[in-house]
């Protein structure tokens, strides 16, 4: 013991002169891990610009960026022509995208080697020991627009609280920093990743209505900070593949927490549970031979344990889900009716995602058209695992399909009266009737949401 | 020149009895009714026309006006007594109610009335002058003028009268003589005098477009709800469609088939094999024409007309094939189910029926579908909301609403906290009902 302190009272002096740095130069030292991202998404018949915020995170020059950066079932293909900015330049280097991760959900970049070397990962920075309490002061950073050229700002708040969502998260007083950027102690200590802001209810009132109750999200800046030990043991999760496989799967579809009230009354107190609402036919769950309306209460022999809002729970076990490698056993206790069994489920991996699906764009019938997926059939509530007809993915405004009530999400059963088995064989159907330009129109039979109706498209 | 001359006098003078006979039999009725919304039972009111239509009082009127949740029905007479009213029956789909008044207090009172009679609709030419007459915004015996506008219009709707399926089995009238709302169930009439309507409904915000029930479609409800009380019909579970150009495609000749559009799930028709895309050739051998809206009202009836579990032959085309298929027929249903509130919990709702559950992909028709809670009461505070399907209460599996009121008594009876499974969008919660 008394070593101990000896030893911290010999560095207490150089600890006291890296303290000493200022804020203002902590800022202009830490400005160095964050960048300003744009890309745009390539759709059909228009391009939609995006700028966000990324954090560096490695040596290497790869770069996270908020799970809301891109839209789920975006292809990857049609993610163009990434560029880093740093604060307050106008310079840009590309990029390249590297793919989601499904646990952490952020997306990866890496940015071309000329920018790596004025760039300092945030794991450069000694990390915050312990837990933040409340009343803490943290600073961050903002970044303006593009049109301001990404011009840095500083930004302070204090901890409010501390939540588990299920990662554990700060509340903070104000907002401290862009979405996506790290946040820092007043020593220069690495605290956290500044998330999506959270919506604050507001009263908007007009001359001639009462208060209409509204919900703003600031979408520029936020006080909701992933506190730094959820975020650097994930660092490394960078994209196997641009699809962001390998994915485990699980196969339960409607997870719904249960209600505190309902745990009572099954004498379950101080235990929180998951109640799954169907299993997908075909899938790890159902090969382990769990039911709909079991309600799942530990994972790996650890209860569930008790999280508010209660909603977070169904996160915490999705977590648990994608924490694993698909081929991996993931141990279960259930209730059944009044009846708790051990269920061990060798997970599998997820069915193809939207974003991986094969589609293509026939622009002068104008649709595009994606394979059936296994999801899908989940949706559509056919039997997912048989393969029928292919899924609308986009209608052409004023196109010929357009103009005969087409719409997107519309599952196209039949083509000229002619069953739809595969993708490739309704590609080949569409493909021939585009290019046949003396056609004076097609039939397609398509479904939504259960109702079926035969479309005439009229071609000249 | 003389005819020319003759027949608007002779028109004017069958207008001054005939017409003024009609105006005797308008009446004016207000309803009082219940509502299940918002997990609560209230009363609401509503004001409505009807047209008496023989010597023992029966009235005819909309299904929209007076419906089975009517607590109170009160019938304003030509001579401004009011006089109160039963419920014969109802037929939704025809958007017609059917009344008795109160004879005997009639007879008391020393009240009379008269009746008015049947013009024949389907006589009826577009550009002929008609007559609406009932109670628009409560204005008692109001008369409008206006013209026959189209003798044949299809006009279907899915939640046309209060949520309630309409006009799948007739075509309607429509008029330019303005029908605005309380004009319901009152009769659109000839200058005769002669009922070859019953006023139903308008487009809001558009200018004189009234629609009617032709007198043929009225008589014929009229005397089977007298009968029976309620009209009863098949159902097989195919959608029509219009076959209207797709006739190449289908290579059929003009003015036959009728196209399958929609074959319900788990209906006879689905069970026996029918497809949507498939086009109907013939029922019972009877060949079928469906290629314009306006047809498909009759095909449909022809279908509803036959008796519950009958087997019907039905020929039909599949790409180059016709293929026979039978189908038995079975009663066809509301996907509005009966209504009811628990009023402890705050907590009302409606029956999942075969119809309902076939439209919303449900596993089967058990269930009861949560109308409302209200704010603050047992239902709300455990989590209940509108749109929830309750399937289970404790160990009791809720299939339908006699179930729910056996608990619920139980419950008034010793009041102890209920475990209530619920789905919404196929997912399952659980919820607590604490006294």
């Amino acid at each position: 013991m008394r070593i101990v302190r000896l030893i911290a009272l010999f560095f207490a002096p150089a600890a006291f002169a890296v303290h000493a740095a200022t804020l203002p130069e902590l800022f202009t030292e830490r400005l160095k891990s964050v960048v300003a991202v744009e890309f745009f998404v390539q759709a059909e018949i228009e391009r939609q610009p995006v700028t966000v915020m990324g954090t560096v995170v490695d040596a290497q020059g790869t770069i996270i960026l908020p799970p809301a950066a891109i839209m789920p079932g975006i292809p990857p293909a049609q993610l163009k022509d990434f560029k880093v900015y740093r604060p307050g330049s106008i310079e840009s280097t590309n990029a390249e995208y590297l793919g989601q991760d499904a646990f952490t959900g952020w997306h990866f970049l890496r940015v071309e080697e000329k920018l790596r070397a004025s760039l300092v990962p945030i794991t450069a920075y000694t990390a915050i020991a312990g837990d933040l309490l409340l009343s803490d002061e943290l600073w961050g950073i903002g970044l303006r627009n593009r049109d301001e050229d990404f011009m840095p700002y500083f930004l302070s708040a204090r901890v409010a609280t501390v939540m588990k969502l299920p990662q554990k998260t700060a509340i903070l007083g104000s907002d401290v920093a862009s979405p996506g950027l790290p946040v820092f102690t007043a020593a220069g200590h690495f605290a956290g990743l500044a998330q999506s802001s959270f919506g604050q209810n507001f009263l908007l009132f007009s001359r001639n209505q009462h208060a209409t109750p509204i919900l703003l999200i600031n979408v520029e800046e936020s006080s909701v900070v992933l506190l730094a030990d959820e975020v650097l043991p994930n660092l490394g999760r960078v994209p196997q593949s641009v699809t962001g496989r390998p994915i485990a799967w699980f196969g339960a579809y409607g997870l719904q927490p249960m209600d505190p009230e309902v745990a009572k009354l099954l004498k379950l107190e101080n235990q929180s549970g998951v109640v799954l609402s169907d299993i997908m036919e075909g899938s790890p769950a159902a090969a382990a031979g769990l039911r709909e309306r079991d309600i799942v209460l530990a994972v790996e022999g650890q209860p569930l344990p008790r999280l508010k809002p209660d909603r977070v729970i169904v996160g915490y076990f999705g977590q648990q889900i994608l924490k694993h490698r698909p081929g991996e056993p993931l141990a279960l206790t259930i209730l059944r009716g009044t009846e708790r069994q051990e269920i061990s489920v060798l997970l599998g991996d997820e069915p193809k995602l939207a974003r991986e699906a094969d589609r293509a764009y026939l622009e002068r019938l104008g649709l595009t058209v994606r394979e059936f997926l296994y999801n899908d059939g989940i949706m559509q509530r056919a039997k997912p695992t048989e393969q029928i007809g292919v899924m609308v993915q986009f209608v052409k405004p004023g196109s010929p399909v357009a103009t005969a009530g087409l719409r997107t999400d519309d599952w196209v059963r039949e083509i000229d009266g002619e069953e739809i088995k595969t993708y490739g064989q309704a590609l080949a159907k569409l493909r021939a009737i585009e290019a046949d330009e003396k056609r004076p129109e097609f039939v397609l039979l398509v479904s939504r949401a259960g109702e079926t109706a035969v479309l005439r498209i009229k071609l000249i | 020149m003389l005819a020319g001359l003759l027949l608007p006098l002779s028109a004017g003078a069958a207008m001054s009895r005939g017409f003024n006979r009609l105006l005797e039999a308008v009446v004016r009725i207000d309803v009082r009714e219940i509502e299940f919304q918002n997990g609560a039972k209230r009363f609401t009111g509503g004001i409505g026309s009807g047209v008496i239509i023989s010597a023992d009082g029966l009235v005819l009127t909309n299904a929209h006006v007076v419906s089975p949740q009517a607590v109170e029905i009160s019938v304003t007479l030509a001579n401004l007594e009011r006089v109160g009213a039963s419920l014969v029956g109802w037929d939704h789909w025809t958007d017609l109610a059917l009344l008795r008044l109160d004879t005997a207090a009639l007879k008391a009172r020393g009240l009379g009335f008269s009746a008015a009679s049947f013009g024949d609709s389907s006589e009826l030419f577009a550009g002929q002058t008609v007559y609406a007459v009932g109670t628009p915004h409560g204005l008692t015996r109001t008369v409008t003028r206006g013209i026959i506008s189209n003798h044949n219009r299809y006009f279907e709707d899915s939640g046309g009268v209060n949520g309630h399926e309409t006009g799948s089995f007739n075509t309607w009238l429509q008029t330019d003589a303005a029908i605005n709302p309380g004009n319901s169930g009152g009769p659109l009439v000839t200058e005769e005098g002669k009922v070859i309507g019953i006023n139903s409904r308008a487009y809001i915000g558009a200018e004189n477009l009234g629609f009617a029930i032709p007198a043929d479609v009225a008589r014929r409800v009229a005397a089977a709800l007298v009968k029976d009380g309620a009209i009863t019909r098949s159902y097989v579970g195919i959608v029509p469609g219009v076959l209207q150009d797709l006739e190449r495609f289908y290579a059929l000749a003009s003015n036959t088939g009728m196209l399958i559009n929609r074959v319900d799930p788990g209906s006879p028709a689905a069970k026996a094999g029918l497809r949507a895309g498939d086009v109907l050739l013939t029922i019972d051998g009877r060949k079928v024409d469906g290629r314009f809206p306006e047809q498909l009202p009759a095909i449909q009836q022809t279908i509803a007309s036959l008796p519950v579990g009958a087997k019907v032959a039905l020929e039909v085309k599949r790409g180059t094939q016709t293929i026979a298929f039978t189908v038995q027929t079975e009663k066809l249903e509301s996907r509005v189910g009966e209504e009811w509130a628990f009023e402890k919990w705050g907590l009302s709702v409606r029956e999942v029926t075969r119809a309902y559950a076939r439209e919303n992909q449900l596993v089967d028709e058990s269930g009861l579908i949560v109308l409302g809670a209200q704010p603050g009461y047992p239902a709300a505070e455990a989590g209940l909301a509108r749109g929830d399907i309750i399937t289970k209460v404790g160990s009791e599996p809720i299939t339908e609403l006699a179930r729910l009121k056996k608990v619920y008594e139980a419950y008034e009876a010793k009041p102890e906290p209920q475990l209530v499974e619920a789905q919404r969008n196929r997912r399952i919660s659980l919820y607590v009902i604490k006294p």
